[in-house]
């Protein structure tokens, strides 16, 4: 019989979510390992980086490679599995887009680990050591590998094969994405896989009415109606500039869509898009006779009721976007 | 792909500062590697010539001229593009002249930025794609919502012009509000008088046959776009067939069921079946369903049994009936109506007899009106001072902030007719402005200056002002600290739209301001025409505006259907205009809302947008609301938008 394809899924600077949502293939997770020779994952398994590294070549076929690059390591592992890789998989909103880590982009390294070691109000660190470097123990050196000056997309640091995007991804589309390269039925090299090809409104089924919108309302302050948009409802759903492919879970469940899926087709930066559309859509009232200070009192009123920019319109696609972060946080 | 730049140096306005030569050499590392062609003045007829015959030699497979605003030539040039057989909207034009010639000071740097925007039009034009203008079947008939001045105007001058017009009036009578008057200003004469060879026309005259007059009946439905609007109109029942009826009366005598009538301000009774007033046309009664005694279940045919008609004319079991109809154009002259003055506190509108509103007091002054023309106090004697009060509403930030224009005018009328009817009556003015323009106002204003028993007096605001019960009968006018005694008091509120004016607003997406009149395209370059294409706006439902305007109004609007919607002549559909990519639409609807056009359409069954190309303006808006980037807006796409931007930028 002839030797099984190997299959990586290694995380960076992650959760653990996508390895989550790939265990939540439950039974599939057979078929998956009747077809690959799963013989890496740090979370799961006991294969360490010098097994890897005695690889050939592209000795490994498949790697879906989950997570920011955060640290050195996370840059050394990636050229490592893109070395040793046939096919490299952005698996997941971090490694396709930065998601949650990249928002440390809105702030310098050394800010982010003042905060963190030092302001805390809830830190005891007297001699207030920021952890770097090497530090001696009698039970031997233990090493920290450096933080890099900003949190890099996997497409930013090597070839990137194929993007799987989600937050996690969902379990039907990594099965989806797992048929087509057994099947070898993948697109275009590049391309967005293991998803859909319109936004989450095409997923959700809610009643899609014409939109105006006067305020924004946060999930706690009230119960949303089950059928009606939630936008529509003034909850900042990030869905209409959400490629789809997810099923619309959240939505489902009463929530608004966050927007993991990323940008649709055709659309480069989410989070600029999401803020073109809501400009289109917000609802300020008649503005006849009013004066140009009265009139930006009452669009600043109505940006108010958003109450994290970055936050809400760029979670999962800071480093891939436009502006890629704050100015003067360059490498 | 080959690529034509044509620069022009319009003479020394581009030449002195921007060095053609520089320019050729720079577009040898222009993507394409472009041609490069120096033309003195390619606007003039040898420029253009030149232009043509270098296009049909060269055969490019995309131009960039680079000379002065295309405001001023694009067309023309675009023109040329066609004349040498290329589609013209593979050209673009780069603003060399105003944008950089005229507005740099230092000829290095204005080459340095021509090359630069050049080299984006290159980038651009690169990414154009050819386009075509497409024509469409039109209908030329019209609908016209209001049978006011503006509306029978706007009516007879289509039907003169030979085109079907479905006129539509929500009373039961034509003639709007000044019909219900005695004398219009500014030169005293009789209203129904002045209008009746207009409103004969319409009824009667040699092109009543196109018009088809629909009164009682409201637009209900509105459907399809510029040049085929398909619109349902629902029609009350009248009752009476005005085909039948002579207009004798002889039902409204013996009709046992009473009420107040609305369109004499409930200052007198009529019958159930019954005229609006005296003298109303069409010159036929209408029964009010509701007054009849059979809607209280009893028997009775009382007007049926006395028509000298026969009892066919009068059918008390009629019922709404539906109208549709296909229209190129539709004209809105639904009119104006007055501010409720009971709104303004203190001045005893409603609350004390003898504060009567404008219009109250015009039915008053009217032959046909519940007093028969006589002004008399509720108690039935003429009184022997008036207070009339201006600006009720008007000029007031609580109220309505603009000046409703018409008021002061009728105010110095009114003063006319009291005095030639009483020529004793003490007459005080109260107003905050005087608003007379125009050429003919002063002889109303001046008569009242000169007249002995009139008194003009000044106020700052409408709550300076009141009006109370007299202690031993009569009124009490109070401007801050000086009182006089008044038996009549008569309000001048501000002109306001007549109702209805939201729901129509919504069947037709047509714009309102904040004061609910219907929004101009341009308050002065396309002040008859709303924001939705082929809907126009006449008299006023858009401002004040007193008869003359309102009847130059309604041929404003003609104007525009005659112009935009001529038989056999089809409609030519620019082609820059946005589309919707349906395999990537989902359906979130968000394009509709920012649509100022009304032209994107939702297929409710497939879940998609699409944009109708008649009623697109090509504006964008869309375009940059899509979130899903399903939108495309020809002619300006994002790819051609940032090939420009990495060409500038290079």
């Amino acid at each position: 019989m002839a030797e099984k394809p190997k299959l990586a899924l290694y995380w960076a600077a992650s959760c653990g979510g996508c390895e989550i949502a790939t265990v939540n293939l439950h039974e599939k997770l057979l078929d998956l390992d009747a077809a690959f020779d799963f013989m890496f994952c740090p979370c799961l398994l006991d294969t360490k980086k010098k097994d890897i590294e005695a690889l050939p070549d592209g000795a490994i076929a498949v790697t879906l490679f989950n997570g920011a690059l955060r640290t050195e390591e996370n840059m050394e592992m990636a050229r490592l599995l893109r070395r040793k890789s046939r096919l490299l998989v952005a698996f997941g909103s971090c490694a396709k887009g930065g998601c949650v880590p990249a928002l440390a982009n809105l702030t310098s390294k050394d800010d982010l680990l003042k905060t963190i070691y030092l302001d805390s109000p809830s830190l005891d660190n007297p001699e207030g050591i920021i952890p770097s470097g090497t530090t001696a123990f009698t039970e031997g050196d233990i090493h920290l590998t450096p933080l890099l000056g900003r949190v890099k997309h996997l497409a930013q640091e090597g070839d990137v094969d194929y993007f799987v995007p989600g937050c996690p991804p969902e379990p039907h589309q990594i099965w989806n994405v797992i048929e087509a390269i057994l099947s070898d039925t993948l697109p275009a090299k590049g391309s967005t896989v293991g998803c859909g090809t319109l936004t989450v409104c095409d997923d959700c089924d809610r009643t899609k009415e014409e939109k105006r919108i006067p305020a924004f309302r946060r999930s706690y302050e009230f119960y949303p109606d089950a059928q009606a948009c939630l936008l529509e409802q003034g909850l900042l759903c990030m869905g209409i500039a959400t490629r789809n492919g997810c099923g619309a879970p959240c939505t489902k469940a009463n929530m608004p869509c966050t927007g993991c899926y990323g940008a649709p087709d055709g659309v480069s930066d989410q989070g600029a898009k999401m803020v073109a559309a809501l400009g289109s859509v917000m609802d300020i009232g008649d503005t006849t006779g009013l004066s140009e200070e009265a009139i930006a009192a009452r669009v600043a009123g109505f940006l108010a009721t958003i109450p994290d920019y970055a936050g809400m319109f760029y979670k999962y696609t800071l480093a891939s976007s436009t502006l890629g972060g704050r100015v003067g946080s360059k490498k | 792909m080959k690529i034509g730049i044509y620069f022009c140096n319009c003479g020394s306005n581009i030449a002195d500062k921007i060095n053609a030569e520089t320019v050729a050499e720079a577009a040898k590392s222009f993507p394409d590697i472009p041609y490069v062609r120096i033309v003195d003045f390619i606007c003039s007829e040898d420029g253009k010539l030149q232009f043509e015959e270098s296009l049909k030699a060269e055969q490019p497979d995309r131009v960039v001229v680079a000379a002065c605003s295309p405001r001023d030539h694009e067309a023309t040039f675009q023109c040329c593009l066609s004349n040498a057989g290329m589609n013209p909207y593979l050209m673009q034009m780069v603003n060399i002249r105003e944008q950089i010639a005229w507005v740099t000071e230092d000829p290095a740097l204005a080459t340095e930025k021509a090359i630069s925007a050049i080299r984006g039009a290159v980038g651009r034009v690169r990414q154009q794609e050819p386009l075509e203008k497409k024509q469409l079947e039109v209908c030329p008939d019209a609908l016209v919502i209001g049978a006011g001045p503006a509306g029978m105007k706007a009516a007879l001058s289509l039907a003169e012009a030979g085109r079907k017009v479905t006129l539509v009036e929500r009373t039961p009578f034509i003639g709007g509000l000044p019909v219900r008057f005695e004398e219009l200003f500014p030169a005293l004469e009789c209203a129904p008088c002045m209008l009746e060879p207009l409103m004969g026309e319409l009824l009667h005259g040699d092109h009543a046959g196109t018009i088809e007059l629909l009164t009682m009946a409201e637009l209900e439905q509105v459907t399809g776009f510029y040049g085929n609007f398909n619109v349902k109109i629902r029609q009350k029942p009248r009752h009476v067939s005005l085909h039948d009826c002579i207009g004798c009366g002889e039902c409204a005598a013996v009709c046992p069921a009473r009420t107040t009538n609305t369109f004499n301000c409930h200052a007198s009774d009529r019958a159930a079946v019954d005229f609006a007033f005296t003298g109303a046309l069409p010159n036929a009664p209408f029964l009010m369903e509701d007054i009849c005694i059979r809607s209280k279940g009893e028997e009775c045919r009382a007007c049926k049994d006395v028509c000298p008609m026969g009892e066919h004319v009068i059918d008390l079991d009629e019922v709404d009936t539906v109208v549709e109809r296909t229209v190129g154009a539709i004209i809105l002259a639904t009119g104006a109506g007055l501010y409720d003055a009971s709104l303004i506190a203190g001045l005893g509108m409603g609350t004390l007899p003898d504060v009567y509103d404008a219009l109250q007091f015009e039915r008053m002054l009217s032959s046909t009106g519940p007093t028969g023309g006589e002004i008399v106090t509720a108690a039935g004697t003429p009184p022997a001072s008036v207070a009339i009060i201006h600006c009720v509403g008007s000029l007031d930030d609580g109220h309505k902030p603009y000046c409703s224009g018409i008021c002061c005018q009728y105010a110095f009328k009114f003063n006319h007719l009291i005095s030639a009817k009483l020529p004793d009556a003490a007459i005080t003015h109260y107003h905050r402005e005087l608003v007379m323009p125009g050429k003919e106002a002063h002889t109303l204003f001046q008569h009242a200056v000169h007249n002995k028993n009139s008194t003009l007096k000044r106020y700052d605001g409408i709550a300076d002002l009141g009006v109370r019960a007299g202690d031993n009968g009569g009124l009490r006018v109070s401007a801050k600290d000086v009182e006089l005694s008044a038996e009549m008091v008569i309000l001048c509120p501000a002109v306001t739209p007549a109702e209805g004016g939201d729901r129509l607003a919504a069947l037709l997406d047509v714009s309102r301001d904040s004061f609910g009149f219907f929004r101009e395209l341009h308050g002065r370059m396309d002040a008859a025409q709303s924001s939705i294409k082929g809907v126009y706006l006449a008299g006023a439902c858009q401002e004040p505006m007193d008869i003359r305007t309102a009847m130059l109004e309604g041929m404003a609007s003609v104007g525009y259907a005659l112009a935009g919607l001529q038989p056999g002549r089809t409609l030519e559909i620019e082609p820059i205009t946005a589309e919707v990519d349906e395999t990537h639409c989902a359906g979130c609807r968000l394009c509709i809302s920012v649509c100022p056009y009304r032209a994107i359409l939702f297929d409710t069954e497939q879940n998609r947008s699409s944009v109708n190309a008649v009623l697109c303006h090509g504006c964008g808006t869309c375009v940059t609301a899509c979130p899903a980037g399903a939108i495309t807006g020809h002619h300006f796409s994002n790819a051609q938008i940032m090939a420009e931007m990495e060409g500038v930028l290079k």
